[in-house]
């Protein structure tokens, strides 16, 4: 006599014992135990064997969490780190802010020559974007991510390389509804990490920052704060803790 | 290293580090001890990802947790601290590899260094009575230890794990599968008193 649901499968029997299966398919999931005892036995060891892996690590549970890593101790670090090294942060931000100002300086040049292209807008277009992505990652020598903006009302419409100072740069563009463009620009070998810095130049602007090697652009002829939202945008879809943490676009304020 | 203060600009963007916020107190206590509750289970996950080096485990600790304190204001309000501590640690843990990896320290080299360590070491007895389930484990290959310890023993949902190591769940289920299988296959050579590890993935 066959259960009445669909097949029980490997990852039933997983969640089974690990207490994931839905209600449902627990009389399914008993009754396909009961007539194939192997697999019974092999999944009563994998349980025992999660088990003993709980006990020999919960010992660690009980140990008193060491100063280093409370969080009053790593806040206070940090406020004093903050007054301590305000002087060489500001040196620091100086050499970055010159670094970000040049690659701020090339996307709005280069927002500016390929923006107005009508017919050759981008080299690689969006109906070939694994390729794009993937070419431009090769050059680059780092794994890209295209950041979806539609949330903003823009749609990708292709990609192309571009030479910079020390190496390769990629430009991104996209377009909206009202054909309006926008750019992100990316480099790689940028370190550092900064925060969001606007700037300003014959009516394009763009926000820099960097972020695990990478300096990003977002260029446009679109005011301060679209251009923000798009920043905040790419920011959390291309730094691994805002991508995988799935921040959502409303930020809330620091209390 | 600087925090990266990524949405305090919209009023200034000014290069004005973002260290020092004015919080409540309360604001304070609230985010020490939504945090504080995740450490020994963030030691723990530490710990398995490098091997039973408890000493780097709590550096790795220690680094995601400065990570967290800085961009706490970057999280989603509503969310899971959980998921999201895990899955800056296992960030910091990856870009740490990939870091040695570029400095050209082989892969090859560091993975029997580590591999030698039991799982956890020091003479408590747990640690003697779970010495070969830990070095069976310690063995294991990084991306099936760590699902196997999330979901057997951090609790973690299969999404959450999913999330936690940017994969699709498939991968976690299919990784969960062999880790499994391969512990239980180490496990039944040891009792029967043959050594050698298994060859299969």
């Amino acid at each position: 006599m066959r259960p009445a649901g669909r097949p029980v499968e490997e990852d039933d029997l997983h969640a089974r014992i690990d207490g994931q299966l839905p209600r449902e398919r627990i009389e399914d999931v008993e009754a396909y135990l009961a007539a194939h005892p192997e697999e019974q036995a092999r999944f009563s060891q994998y349980a025992q064997q999660r088990l003993a892996l709980r006990a020999a690590f919960s010992a660690q549970a009980s140990e008193p969490i060491p100063n280093r890593l409370r969080v009053a101790h790593l806040l206070a670090q940090q406020r004093h780190q903050g007054r301590r090294h305000l002087a060489q942060i500001a040196a620091a931000a100086c050499l970055i802010v010159v670094g970000a100002s040049m690659i701020t300086a090339d996307a709005i040049a280069a927002y500016r020559t390929f923006s107005v292209e009508v017919r050759h807008p981008v080299e690689v277009d969006a109906g070939q974007e694994a390729h794009l992505v993937q070419w431009l990652s090769k050059r680059l020598g780092r794994q890209l991510v295209v950041p979806d903006l539609a949330a903003t009302g823009f749609r990708l419409m292709g990609g192309r390389l571009l030479p910079a100072e020390d190496g390769p740069a990629a430009q991104f563009m996209y377009e909206n509804g009202n054909g309006e463009r926008l750019t992100l620009y990316l480099r790689t070998g940028v370190g550092g990490e900064t925060a969001f810095r606007y700037h300003e130049e014959g009516g394009i602007g763009a926000f820099y920052w960097s972020d695990e090697g990478f300096g990003y652009a977002i260029a446009a002829k679109a005011d301060r704060d679209l251009l923000l939202r798009v920043a905040e945008l790419v920011y959390r879809q291309t730094s691994p803790d805002g991508a995988r943490a799935k921040i959502p676009p409303a930020l809330e304020k620091p209390s | 290293m600087m925090p990266t203060p990524t949405r305090a600009l919209a009023a200034d963007e000014s290069h004005r580090p973002a260290v020092a916020y004015c919080r409540s107190g309360d604001a304070m206590q609230d985010q020490a001890s939504l945090i504080e509750a995740h450490i020994p289970g963030l030691r723990r996950f530490a710990c398995a990802l490098l091997r039973g080096d408890r000493q780097g485990a709590d550096d790795l600790v220690q680094d995601c947790l400065e990570r967290a304190v800085s961009r706490w204001h970057l999280r989603r309000a509503e969310g899971d601290v959980r998921g999201w501590l895990y899955t800056i640690l296992y960030n910091r843990f990856l870009s740490e590899k990939h870091r040695q990896r570029r400095r050209g320290v082989p892969d090859a080299l560091m993975e029997v260094a580590e591999a030698e360590l039991p799982g956890v070491e020091g003479g408590q007895d747990w640690a003697l009575e779970h010495r070969d389930l830990l070095r069976a484990f310690a063995a294991l290959p990084e991306e099936q230890r760590s699902v196997v310890l999330l979901i057997g023993v951090e609790d973690l949902s299969y999404e959450q794990a999913a999330r936690v190591l940017g994969v699709p769940i498939g991968t976690v289920m299919s990784r969960l599968s062999r880790g499994r299988e391969r512990l239980r296959h180490y496990m039944n050579e040891t009792s029967m008193g043959t050594s050698g590890a298994a060859t299969q993935s």
